[in-house]
């Protein structure tokens, strides 16, 4: 796999490590009785506008930290290091 | 055929033979040979028969440029001769000939080509429809290159590695070479990948002088040396890049000489920087039959001679565009091969010091000249045609050296997203914007001097070492001024096709396609490269397109009487090099995992099968319906192991409210000393696990899942409190611990004698958790559980004392003739429980509420921080929903197979699980079932294959089936 990650934890690693989890789209709605097409928009939409995307991913083989960064969907490159400390 | 011996250039050790075979005659080689160089020297020409026309082909190249010399080899189709070095015992097969490869039956397909204009295959037998099924298959038995057997099993070692480097440098010529030097000497990690055997490249085979005294062979071994010396350069020889993606990412294969623990092996290098010296091949002359036997590219007959000591033929004319092509005449002729002349495509421009060479030599120098035509199935004469005159005169010859000049190997800067253009004064397209962290250096460039080669290296080496932040920008600044002051790209030919007709003048070999075709193609209004590639079938053979790459760019710009300078040459894709789909492959990687007590279930007769990740013991006799198994659960003693549950340990101040996220239940309310049983749904509200939940201190739970979530449940966590910043902590205990099930009437009495620890039913009942020891030594967490549906105690002690305590359940239960029982037991144990299986009695819609656990979930817990209770909520009322029934047979005897569907006049929903239950003695079972058949008493029709169309029926009864008060289970 041609992309690499940087986890907070190990550094800069194979893509092959890492598990996808969706773009950042913000905590949980805090709405104790959403409307299902609001809750539906939450669960299972997101604008995948090609660009520059935040999105979570898990380091499945390495430290299993979740975090998120920042990719060019286009070019399938991270464009900047996540933040060291979360 | 006599080897040259004592050439200094020789890479064949010719005291040592090796035997195989070709067309089951028995052939001899030497070490050293290639399998092409082999049946060379044997006498073989005509190696394969051609795609469409049967025509004969023969060596052309040495580097796998054309389908030419693909041969089978041990069974396997389609293996390029060039590129594979000759071992003991190979039996080789011509491919595509029906007959003998001289004598082929189908040659006379050769006289046909009128009737194959480009895209026949697209435009001609298809009226009337009827005939083209039959057409299909008369052309394909007729056309094609080597052919499998469909029960072939491919055999070798595969391996894979994946290292990192600073710096990778593709290829291992000079150019190559001094790159990794410069890199490697600031200390950098550097790999080199060369696909011959050995090092050197276009210096490794020539004789010419390098500097005074020192021929180029010699300067060549002289940089392998230094680059094999060097502490932080890995060398991989006998390994073809074949791909290039984004982070320079570098794929290549390589196969493994005698000595290497593999046949072939995948390279993925993940470099800092890339350098590629990949050189120049030969661009083909396009005349009539220019690929006849006894046609060769020049490089091909100098290194035949130089490298593998075999002189090609008696008597050669050499039509060339380059001084390479002159140097190849004149060492050919010292070794001893008469030429009659060479032509020269170009009018001046050559190298005065060959050419008065050749005049020493008496040979006849044309300037000017070209060959246009060769006779005889191997070549017998050749025809040369002056470029101006066009006066023709015809030379007896059994070798046609022919090559229009060179052409640089451009598919890895290609595949390297580099932007590649036409230089006039080369001839050549030649990288004009290179990606960031690329270079390119070397005869690549259009160099042909010897010393520039060399400092190119130096200057792409020091360049790609900067990318790597090391600081070398005066040495790069040194080595530019260097390159500056010596000599620049040389003025190429750019001759792209003889005066011809082009008839048989071929421009792809591999698809038999001729310039007569292109125009053809041309013709009909296909004016885009690509096009003509795709209509025409040139360049879409095996070699992809080594041959016509740039030919056929070039042919088409001039046929639109276009500048070459707009041309783009087809795109290139990878793998650059056919690669077997078994080296992608790689190694058998199939692990699985087994129980501490896998050996003891195997001595007990256990039969062992792979479900999930482990090897698992499924039934304990050959009897598939473990009728003696049930039996002695439900009236005595079984024991299973049940190690692959999913096992969790979970702490700190936030756990419960991690627990509370992703458990249904309200998991505040777990009591010390009480088991919790919850279940998992995801967003949708559909059940993904379930399992039970206890809690041993303040803070500090553990729990258990099914095997299948043992492995997501830690990301699981996670993920769904990646916003909250909770405080917890989880250690993933699956493999750490074991489990055993212990389960039937007689279950205390055996645990009673291994236990001081008081498990009385008022003590310990069901639904309890205690933790005790067994003969004061083993640490047991105990559950009363009763997933079976008897007395049952589930023991989970460290995986190290599993075999102990497996050896003393067996010792104590001897007396009541306690038996192990396996997984498919459990699951007719289980279902006449009606207790379910996620995954079984459950797919991918089905939620919580539908498996009818909806008592599982505390509405009172805030819906939005419970995750999949809002979608429960919206889908509870929902019609039309599959819902989980348990039915029974109404023939007692028969059983539908799992996954058998449940119809009316649509499919209404399918069969989980159903068995003969020995217990019961009638078949039951469970269905997911759409809601209008959900209620008690409805009747299931059940259809499934082996039906014979007499619909299977069924009634929905209430569950569970067995013990409907529980009052085993609480014994």
């Amino acid at each position: 796999m041609a992309l690499t990650l940087t986890c907070p934890i190990c550094g800069e690693r194979n893509g092959y490590e890492f598990r996808y989890g969706g773009e950042d789209k913000g905590p949980r709605p805090r709405a104790e009785d959403p409307a299902p097409g609001h809750w539906c928009e939450y669960v299972h939409m997101s604008p995948c506008v090609a660009g520059i995307r935040k999105e979570w991913w898990y380091h499945k083989d390495g430290c299993g930290v979740w975090f998120t960064t920042e990719r060019d969907t286009t070019t399938s490159l991270e464009v900047k290091q996540p933040e060291k400390t979360r | 055929m006599n080897r040259l011996d004592g050439l200094p250039t020789c890479r064949i050790d010719s005291s040592r033979k090796i035997e195989f075979s070709w067309q089951n005659r028995r052939f001899t080689g030497v070490a050293g040979d290639t399998v092409a160089t082999a049946l060379y020297a044997g006498g073989v020409r005509i190696f394969s028969r051609s795609l469409k026309y049967h025509r004969p082909r023969g060596l052309y190249s040495l580097d796998g440029e054309s389908s030419n010399t693909c041969v089978g080899i041990d069974g396997i189709p389609n293996v390029s001769a060039e590129n594979t070095v000759l071992k003991e015992g190979m039996q080789v097969r011509a491919q595509n000939v029906m007959g003998t490869p001289r004598l082929d039956l189908m040659g006379f397909l050769d006289k046909l080509d009128w009737a194959m204009p480009a895209g026949f295959y697209y435009r001609t037998m298809h009226r009337p429809a009827a005939v083209w099924p039959i057409a299909l298959k008369q052309v394909r038995k007729m056309a094609g290159l080597g052919k499998i057997s469909p029960d072939f099993q491919m055999p070798g070692r595969f391996d894979e590695i994946y290292p990192t480097a600073d710096v990778c440098v593709i290829g291992g010529g000079p150019a190559g070479l001094s790159a990794a030097l410069a890199a490697a000497g600031t200390g950098l990690r550097v790999i080199v990948m060369e696909s011959r055997p050995w090092l050197g490249g276009f210096f490794d085979f020539r004789v010419c002088e390098y500097r005074p005294g020192l021929p180029l062979y010699e300067r060549a071994a002289e940089l392998a040396a230094q680059v094999e010396k060097a502490a932080n350069i890995q060398v991989f020889k006998n390994t073809a890049m074949v791909g290039a993606y984004s982070n320079n990412l570098i794929t290549a294969f390589q196969k493994g000489e005698a000595d290497d623990p593999f046949d072939e092996r995948y390279i993925e290098v993940r470099a800092k920087s890339v350098v590629v010296a990949t050189g120049c091949m030969e661009r083909p002359l396009l005349f009539e039959n220019n690929e006849r036997p006894g046609v060769m590219q020049a490089a091909c007959a100098h290194r035949l001679a130089h490298t593998y000591g075999l002189v090609a033929g008696q008597k050669a004319v050499f039509s060339i565009g380059h001084d390479l092509g002159i140097e190849a005449a004149i060492d050919l002729f010292d070794l001893g091969l008469e030429v009659s002349c060479v032509a020269d495509i170009r009018k001046e421009g050559q190298d005065r010091e060959l050419v008065e060479k050749l005049a020493e030599r008496g040979i006849d120098f044309l300037p000017g000249w070209t060959a246009v035509d060769c006779s005889g199935k191997t070549v017998k004469s050749a025809r040369l045609c002056n470029l101006d005159t066009y006066v023709q005169e015809q030379f007896e010859c059994d070798l046609l050296v022919a090559s229009a000049g060179m052409t640089p190997v451009t598919g890895p800067l290609c595949l390297a997203q580099a932007k590649m253009a036409y230089d006039a004064h080369t001839g050549y397209f030649l990288p004009r914007q290179l990606p960031a962290r690329v270079h390119a250096c070397g005869r690549l460039l259009g160099l042909n001097d010897a010393a520039a080669i060399e400092v190119s290296g130096q200057v792409a080496g020091y360049s790609a070492t900067l990318d790597c932040g090391v600081s070398v920008e005066e040495g790069l600044r040194q080595a530019r001024e260097k390159l500056d002051s010596l000599a620049g790209p040389a003025k190429g030919c750019d001759l792209v096709m003889a005066p011809v007709k082009g008839r048989k003048a071929f421009i792809c070999f591999d698809e038999d396609t001729t310039v007569k075709n292109i125009k053809q193609t041309l013709a009909m209004g296909f004016d885009a490269t690509e096009l003509i590639k795709r209509f025409s079938a040139a360049g879409t053979g095996p070699a992809q397109g080594a041959i016509p790459g740039h030919n056929l760019a070039l042919f088409v710009a001039r046929y639109h009487g276009r500048s070459s300078a707009i041309t783009q040459p087809t795109t290139v894709r990878d793998p650059l090099v056919p690669v077997h789909i078994a080296t992608y492959a790689g190694a058998y990687h199939d692990m699985c995992k087994r129980t501490p007590m896998h050996d003891a279930q195997k001595t007990a007769g256990g039969i062992m099968q792979r479900i999930g990740v482990w090897k698992r013991a499924r039934y304990f006799s050959s009897d598939t319906a473990c009728t003696a198994e049930i039996e002695n659960v439900r009236n005595n003693v079984g024991m299973l192991d049940a190690t692959t549950l999913g096992k969790f340990r979970i702490w700190g101040p936030d756990a419960v409210k991690a627990l509370q996220r992703v458990y249904i239940s309200d998991m505040s309310k777990i009591r010390e000393g009480r088991i919790k049983y919850s279940a998992m749904c995801n967003e949708d509200g559909c059940i993904i696990d379930d399992g039970v939940v206890v809690k041993r201190g303040e803070n500090d739970y553990y729990f258990t899942t099914s095997t299948a979530r043992a492995g997501q449940t830690v990301e699981w966590f996670r993920y769904h409190s990646r916003y909250d910043n909770w405080d917890f902590n989880m250690v993933n205990l699956t493999d750490a611990y074991g489990v055993i099930n212990l389960a039937g009437p007689n279950a205390r009495k055996v645990l009673e004698k291994l236990t001081e620890a008081d498990i009385t039913n008022s003590a310990f009942a069901y639904g309890g958790f205690c933790e005790f020891k067994i003969k004061n030594t083993i640490p047991v967490r105990a559950m009363r559980l009763g997933f079976v549906g008897e007395l049952s105690f589930e023991l989970h002690v460290p995986s190290s004392y599993m075999q102990s305590l497996w050896a003393m359940l067996e010792e104590a239960g001897r007396p009541f003739n306690i038996q192990p029982f396996g997984l498919e037991a459990q699951n007719v144990l289980r279902m006449e429980k009606g207790h379910l299986i996620i995954g079984s009695e459950s797919e991918q819609r089905t939620t919580l509420n539908d498996v009818g656990l909806s008592f599982l979930w505390d509405r009172s817990k805030s819906k939005a921080g419970t995750v999949g209770a809002v979608a429960l909520m919206h889908t509870e009322k929902q019609e039309g929903r599959l819902k989980l029934v348990g039915f029974k047979m109404d023939n007692a005897q028969r059983a539908p197979r799992d996954g058998s569907i449940v119809v009316d006049q649509n499919v209404c929903g399918h069969v989980c699980i159903a068995r003969y239950s020995t217990t019961l003695k009638e078949v039951i079972g469970m269905a997911l079932v759409k809601d209008h058949l959900a209620g008690e008493g409805a009747q299931l029709d059940i259809y499934e294959d082996e039906c014979n169309g007499q619909l299977m029926h069924a009634h929905v009864v209430k569950m569970p089936f067995y013990d409907v008060k529980g009052e085993r289970l609480s014994m």
